[in-house]
């Protein structure tokens, strides 16, 4: 699972007021660079919830070191470095082990294989 | 000039005086290949129209069907003129583009255009054969070769690319769509474009230019001629062989020579993959269907029936980078790290595409639907053919709760997915989540009694702008819808409006596509002699099953001994 995708992750079982942005607590991390596409990310950036790649950050920090700092805001402008620290963030970071918990009822989600697991099941439709 | 378009190629005034793209299509799906082409040359921001810079031209010997295209516009389609032989009025392998002289999308040679219409259509069109430059046409070689002389000698566009590539090397390929014709007979056909001068070497391996004269006949419904010129025992069949073309061009290929465009499809053949899946979609259907997705470097496509990742390998190859969801987590996972879907995408060096275990029905609970984030969606719904469709929840209406000790690896319950419901869905998550402007491409299998117009699912926000048709069989058949968003997606009115008015006809139509394996075995029980043959393969699997137990015991008596 890359950022980009929990970015767009929530959860909603039954009863859930708001089940976003989704925390991570990962097991094992691991970074697969890839040449940076630029036209990719400027297709992203504005849909992105920014806040809530900050905060994926923050928890995965301890497990990955190479994260770069983000600002807290994204300027207008971004020079090159931004647009690579942004993909590497986005597209080159997998939590492959782990699991996702949902800030409102503390549901877990697994995630195995770096596949997230968001099935619901049948007493929570 | 829409109606006023005969069959004389150009009018030496500055307004006919257009360039002339010869395309030829391979025979197959031969419902896919305008949409296709349109779309990539859509993708591209040429559009495709009577009233268009870029215009469908007549060939010679045309009858005009109209087809209308996506912005409303028409452009035609051509058949055989029925010949009095009440053969099938089957479609031409061949379909011509016309641009205005100054249009920058012609190819000119010049290095620093980085795309022409020729690289565009190479680059992207699976149903495409060859691009060729025409010189000229005519409904015989003798015609064809004047047109092509006075082209090089009387139009300006015409006498530039004569003096360019004249001294360049060449071959002149004859091009007779299946008919035998010996050597010498090709050389006096070859002989009647031999006054055209080319001063360049001639050069059977790889020369700079390549040209063809092609002799059109007509072909039937599987690419072979409709009347063959010699008899299976080889022998010419002399009536068939007084029969005229219907037409003749002249034509020099671009971007390289026709030996050249096989284009490496194999590598990406089914067969190559480490992975697959029963209902795995072939390489060359979904490559039409990126094409029809526009999917490109920059976007981003989703699949939500993953499966094996078929359809979402063929994206990634187009450079979009791929979300794929699919209920089921075996398939997910595949059998094996090195036979999943990240190990096919790992074969072509492509990115790794984004997995998600979740369920289409309930995708906005799943995922934020603030910013839509999908530029295509491409799929292959379950229509309970080879693999029924399944959604999350329990068949009981008040399920027992989950015991929260055991929540950790419980094994959500699922129930049966209707088809109506899985594509009122679909369209629906579709209006959801494209960007404005982003496209749904899907697969639809259906018999005979299905109609375009009233038993395809609709969505407010989505328009349709192709629907092609591939025949299975004389009565099954597939399509392949292509959607369009036009509107932006108001929750409030999802239970009211879009929802219920997905079906034109009511959820009715949703059958004539769910469970057609039954349909055909239902339709098979019909046939005259079923009863026989049942009792024919009944017999054959006893003696089988019979042999087999036979040669175990055999074995296991020798293994005794």
């Amino acid at each position: 699972m890359r950022l980009l995708t929990h970015n767009y992750l929530q959860s909603n079982v039954k009863g859930t007021e708001e089940g976003y942005p989704l925390g991570i607590v990962p097991e094992t991390v691991e970074i697969d660079k890839s040449p940076v596409d630029r036209e990719l990310l400027l297709n992203i950036l504005p849909k992105l919830n920014y806040d809530a790649v900050l905060q994926a950050v923050e928890q995965l920090r301890p497990h990955c070191e190479t994260l770069p700092n983000l600002p807290s805001t994204l300027p207008e402008d971004l020079d090159d470095e931004l647009v690579n620290d942004l993909y590497f963030v986005l597209f080159d970071v997998h939590v492959k082990n782990g699991c996702l918990v949902c800030p409102s009822t503390q549901r877990k989600f697994p995630i195995r294989d770096g596949i997230p697991n968001m099935i619901l099941h049948e007493d929570e439709i | 000039m829409s109606d006023q378009t005969d069959t004389t190629p150009r009018q030496p005034d500055s307004n006919g005086d257009r360039y002339h793209l010869l395309i030829e299509f391979a025979h197959k799906h031969l419902d896919f290949q305008i949409a296709e082409l349109e779309s990539v040359l859509d993708m591209h921001g040429i559009s495709l129209g009577d009233d268009e810079e870029c215009r469908i031209i007549a060939l010679p010997n045309a009858n005009k069907t109209k087809l209308k295209t996506r912005h409303g516009k028409t452009v035609q389609v051509h058949r055989v003129k029925d010949s009095g032989s009440g053969a099938v009025t089957s479609r031409r392998p061949f379909l011509i583009l016309s641009l205005p002289r100054t249009s920058k999308w012609i190819p000119n040679n010049d290095e620093t255009q980085t795309n022409n219409i020729a690289s565009i259509i190479l680059e992207r069109c699976t149903l495409v054969r060859n691009v060729m430059e025409l010189w000229g046409m005519g409904t015989s070689i003798e015609e064809c070769a004047m047109a092509a002389k006075d082209w090089i000698q009387n139009y300006t566009l015409g006498k530039l690319t004569f003096s360019r590539v004249s001294s360049e090397s060449w071959k002149l390929t004859v091009h007779t769509l299946g008919a035998k014709y010996t050597y010498e007979e090709q050389g006096v056909m070859r002989s009647h474009v031999s006054h055209l001068g080319f001063s360049g070497p001639v050069q059977m391996k790889d020369p700079t230019n390549e040209y063809v004269l092609i002799h059109e006949i007509e072909l039937n419904e599987t690419g072979s001629p409709l009347y063959p010129r010699h008899s299976p025992e080889g022998k010419i069949i002399s009536e068939n062989d007084a029969r005229p073309p219907i037409a003749c061009y002249f034509a020099r290929t671009l971007c390289g020579t026709r030996q050249h465009k096989g284009r490496g499809k194999e590598q990406y053949s089914l067969k190559n993959r480490t992975y697959l899946g029963p209902t795995s979609m072939d390489a060359e259907l979904s490559s039409i269907m990126t094409n029809l997705g526009h999917c490109k470097e920059g976007t981003i496509a989703f699949d939500p029936f993953v499966g094996t990742g078929s359809i979402l390998l063929s994206c990634a190859l187009r450079g979009a980078f791929c979300i794929g969801t699919d209920i089921d987590f075996r398939i997910l996972k595949g059998r094996s790290k090195d036979e999943n879907i990240e190990s096919n995408f790992r074969q072509f060096n492509l990115p790794k595409p984004e997995l998600i275990r979740s369920d289409n029905s309930i995708h906005h609970r799943h995922f934020r639907t603030t910013s839509p984030m999908y530029d295509a969606i491409i799929c292959d719904p379950p229509y309970g053919i080879r693999a029924g469709a399944r959604k999350s929840g329990s068949r009981l209406t008040n399920p027992k709760p989950v015991p929260e000790d055991q929540r950790h690896d419980h094994i959500a319950q699922t129930r049966p997915y209707p088809v109506s419901d899985v594509m009122a869905d679909l369209l629906d998550v579709a209006a959801r989540n494209l960007v404005l402007g982003g496209r749904l491409v899907y697969i639809i299998p259906s018999y005979a009694d299905f109609d375009d117009e009233c038993d395809l699912p609709r969505h407010e926000c989505l328009r349709i702008v192709h629907i092609c048709y591939q025949p299975l069989g004389s009565e099954l058949g597939r399509r392949m819808v292509t959607m369009e968003k036009i509107g932006e997606y108001d929750v409030s009115k999802r239970e009211t409006h879009y929802l219920v008015s997905t079906w034109v006809n009511g959820p009715e139509s949703a059958e004539k596509c769910a469970n057609i394996r039954e349909k055909i075995l239902e339709n098979a029980k019909l046939k005259p002699g079923y009863e026989s043959k049942l009792e024919i393969r009944k017999q054959k699997r006893k003696a089988n099953k019979e042999a087999k137990r036979i040669a175990k015991r055999a074995a296991a008596d020798n293994f005794t001994d």
